[in-house]
């Protein structure tokens, strides 16, 4: 009740007309920031940041709270348009989208990510509120141990997440922890694989490397497109035509995607409390719990439920994000820790009084995101015919277009040329793998998470000075385990069954 | 695949082009200031280099600066500009500002910090000595920090140890009893040495994790991941303030002052000296740079350090010791801190 009263004079702050006015500001910015391929709600918001110094704290947390969280949006519409994610936590959206706008569903396709976008971020923004400082005291009970299994349920997912050959998904999820391993070791600071080269101290960037694989990879390979393209066009005359009634979702749909929803919504705000995993693993995981379950469609073939399923996770992780970062000044995600600086920046302490010393700020912020979610959803909406568009200009207008924005995207991660340099590697060797039936995918979320995996599993034997036991001391990490094995096994055993099968009917 | 070919080779040449660009930008040389009487008076944009990102520590104190340099008019009426380089995990950044020519070098100013210097002499061959060191600005020190309210996850907390007495967690780790610190990189690392040579215990006694940041390595103590963590005050000072963390010693010569006066120096829970490593934090700018122009940003530096802003909207704000070091000052004792680090690490 307490919670609903804060909420309530939260609302009173949310609904001033200047916060208004730059919550629109903040939600238009992140889906046009979300829909570049690249430029994620980290390098929006850090781009931003400098920006809103003057402002009143809670104007500028409002905006850019606006921003990280129609991001989410924004993402998947170049991901389903292109196959271009706009951010990481799209990766999951293209898998399935992409593939559904192919098969002539595109209106669909986006009405289903911003529906899915919508019910998972209320879902997370309503528990935020009722639980917040619950939720993020939660989030702390989990240790290395907990965080280790969980990382290794989610790595194992994914090298089976798509293409029919589990044994090149395993050789890509490898590769991208090879590279993630580039630069120096976060615990003891030594440098490793940086072949006496500066730059490579550092690692590789996120974003620039990103770019390259899905956007410019895209690029390479509508440039080889180009001319069946046009041929296809010269065929072709009926434009592509949509409008937002034909977008519309039928009642067989809905009903398909509701049960993702619901349970991404949940269990990506979990993912979202957790420290240091933000909207990708939300997603990510969101989308590799629907494999295990019932979709109309096969996975990764245009499933209108694999959509949902990631699309509802990431925008939920995206809220349950704040509950550490306004509850106890713990940063959920890399997008988090600029959004810390920011509070710092604008004379806020934060830290586990916040929510007593700045209420106004607090819940002015949780309520604005009520707003910024209806919003956004609105824009969302209205503006799908004119991305359908996105889908009639002809291929040899998007290459140089694309082109652009991966450089931009690229250039401004550090403003560097180092990052354009990585994009265009990255991008080069993400349409090779990608030709020879490697999917990348699986490579770039081995890339988020190997390095968290590595941490989590180093210190749990630092604690454990090398013992194993550490894995097994409590009935939760028993059960996480448990979930583990039973998840690594399934495709073995059922692969083995099927084999028996066929013997049987081949007899 | 010709076209593959032809693609390549097109990238090829962008990558080259743009491999150039990144190294030639700007090496235009400008004469600048005052030449008749040999002062150095600031003309054009200035450019400071922080090798840290947006919003982090580093950044707020670029900008503080910058900031009240220019409210104070102290630059002519010129801009100064932060630039964000964090490439390399920002020895690109410092490695630029050590080779850029005389010239710009009178324009450019750049974050160092002893967190900065640590992994430098670290990992490349850059040296203090590479830079002029125009000042050194504030001081700051550490603490050790528990949260006793945490579950218990480690061997010490499982085994009945006090969080909040570090003699006790000596004692237990002598006696076999795993404690682990937890602290961020560079300087908390350092401390973390000091202290276990004073105490003769080693790593497999008392150990150490390694956090990206303060703020990580605060989160694992409230989790009960670490039995003890390393922070500055200005890092712990709300926690302590909400009762989530308790000040078990001070790593300083004296006790400190207000919430955290309770936190005995190692010297009063046994028979052992002091531990002690200042962080500072200080500026610096290209070998290059002018002598006029290392005396004028010197000077101003100092102005900066007298302010009332510098004192009320920076040091207070993060509990910080104001210790303003001029050029020379601040080079003597840079130099010695890197000779101390280096030799205390094997470091040549």
């Amino acid at each position: 009740m307490e919670n609903l009263l804060s909420l309530l004079s939260g609302f009173q702050v949310a609904l001033a007309p200047e916060n208004i006015g730059v919550c629109m500001l903040g939600a238009i910015l992140g889906l046009i920031v979300g829909a570049m391929p690249g430029i994620g709600s980290l390098a929006g918001c850090a781009l931003l940041l400098p920006l809103t110094y003057k402002f009143n704290p809670t104007t500028a947390i409002i905006m850019l709270g606006a921003l990280y969280y129609s991001n989410m949006y924004g993402g998947s519409f170049s991901a389903i348009l292109l196959n271009i994610p706009g951010d990481s936590p799209a990766i999951t959206t293209a898998l399935d989208g992409y593939p559904m706008a192919k098969k002539g569903r595109p209106g669909q396709a986006l009405m289903a990510a911003n529906l899915a976008s919508f019910i998972g971020g209320t879902i997370g923004i309503l528990i935020l509120t009722l639980t917040a400082s619950g939720l993020a005291t939660l989030g702390l009970k989990f240790g290395y141990a907990e965080m280790t299994i969980i990382l290794l349920i989610a790595m194992t997912s994914i090298s089976w997440l798509i293409g029919e050959n589990p044994i090149k998904g395993i050789v890509i999820t490898m590769l991208g922890i090879l590279v993630a391993s580039i630069g120096m070791d976060t615990l003891s600071g030594a440098p490793r694989y940086e072949f006496g080269n500066m730059y490579l101290l550092g690692g590789i960037p996120f974003t620039p490397f990103i770019i390259g694989c899905v956007g410019f990879a895209q690029v390479i390979k509508l440039i080889n497109e180009r001319e069946a393209d046009a041929e296809k066009r010269a065929s072709d005359d009926s434009k592509t035509k949509l409008s937002i009634k034909e977008s519309m979702l039928t009642g067989h749909d809905f009903k398909r995607i509701l049960p993702p929803i619901l349970r991404s919504g949940v269990m990506g705000t979990f993912v979202g409390v957790l420290p240091g995993s933000g909207a990708t693993t939300g997603s990510m995981v969101g989308y590799a719990m629907q494999k295990k379950f019932k979709s109309e469609e096969p996975m990764g073939t245009g499933a209108i439920e694999g959509i949902a399923a990631s699309e509802a996770a990431n925008n939920a992780a995206a809220a349950g994000a704040f509950a550490p970062l306004l509850a106890l000044g713990i940063p959920g995600s890399g997008t988090g820790a600029v959004l810390l600086g920011g509070l710092m920046m604008w004379g806020l302490n934060p830290g586990p009084l916040l929510f007593d010393t700045n209420p106004d700020f607090c819940w002015g912020l949780i309520s604005s995101m009520y707003v910024a979610n209806i919003f956004t959803l609105i824009v969302a909406i209205l503006v799908i015919p004119f991305l359908i568009k996105i889908l009639s200009v002809p291929v040899k207008y998007m290459i140089p277009i694309i082109t652009c924005v991966c450089i931009v995207g690229a250039y401004s991660t550090s403003n560097s040329m180092y990052g354009v340099i990585i994009m265009f590697i990255s991008g080069i060797v993400g349409y090779l793998l990608d030709k020879n039936g490697f999917p990348t995918a699986p490579m770039l979320l081995a890339f988020v998470l190997a390095p968290m995996l590595e941490q989590n599993m180093r210190k749990a034997f630092i604690a454990s000075q090398g013992s194993l036991r550490i894995f097994t001391d409590s009935a939760l990490k028993l059960v996480l385990l448990a979930v583990f094995l039973v998840l690594i096994l399934t495709p073995t055993v059922k692969s083995i069954l099927r084999k028996i099968k066929a013997k049987k009917a081949q007899n | 695949m010709k076209k593959l070919m032809a693609l390549t080779l097109a990238l090829l040449m962008v990558l080259s082009l743009a491999a150039c660009g990144g190294s030639s930008g700007g090496s235009s040389s400008q004469s600048s200031g005052d030449a008749e009487t040999g002062e150095f008076v600031p003309t054009k944009t200035v450019t400071w280099i922080c090798t840290s990102s947006a919003g982090g520590g580093s950044d707020i104190f670029s900008r503080k600066i910058s900031e009240i340099m220019t409210n104070d008019g102290m630059v002519n009426g010129q801009t100064i500009v932060v630039s964000n380089e964090t490439d390399g995990a920002g020895e690109v950044g410092r490695n630029k500002v050590a080779t850029m020519k005389a010239g710009d070098a009178d324009y450019t100013l750049l974050t160092f910090n002893s967190g900065d210097l640590m992994p430098m002499v670290t990992n490349t061959k850059n040296r203090a000595a590479n830079f002029r060191i125009l000042a050194i600005m504030a001081v700051d020190k550490q603490l050790l920090f528990s949260c006793p309210s945490s579950e218990s996850k480690t061997d010490y907390a499982k085994n009945g140890g006090d969080q909040n007495d570090f003699a006790a967690a000596i004692e237990a780790a002598q006696n076999g009893t795993f404690v682990v610190i937890g602290g961020s990189k560079g300087d908390d690392i350092t401390t973390y040495q000091k202290l276990l040579a004073e105490l003769g215990l080693t790593e497999s006694q008392m150990g150490y994790i390694t956090y990206d940041s303060t703020s990580d390595a605060i989160t694992a103590a409230l989790g009960g991941n670490v039995d003890f963590v390393i922070s500055k005050p200005a890092a712990a000072s709300q926690y302590v303030e909400s009762g989530d963390l308790n000040a078990v010693l001070a790593l300083a010569n004296e006790r400190y002052t207000g919430n955290l006066a309770d936190a005995p120096t190692l010297s009063e829970i046994g028979d052992y000296e002091n531990v002690e490593v200042p962080v500072w934090r200080g500026v610096a700018a290209p070998a290059a740079m002018s002598d006029a122009a290392v005396a004028f940003w010197s000077d101003a530096l100092g102005k900066v350090s007298a302010s009332d802003a510098w004192h009320t909207e920076y040091l207070e704000k993060n509990q910080l010791l104001d210790e303003y070091k001029d050029t020379a000052a601040a080079t003597e004792y840079v130099t010695a801190y890197e000779a101390d680090y280096m030799a205390s690490n094997g470091l040549s």
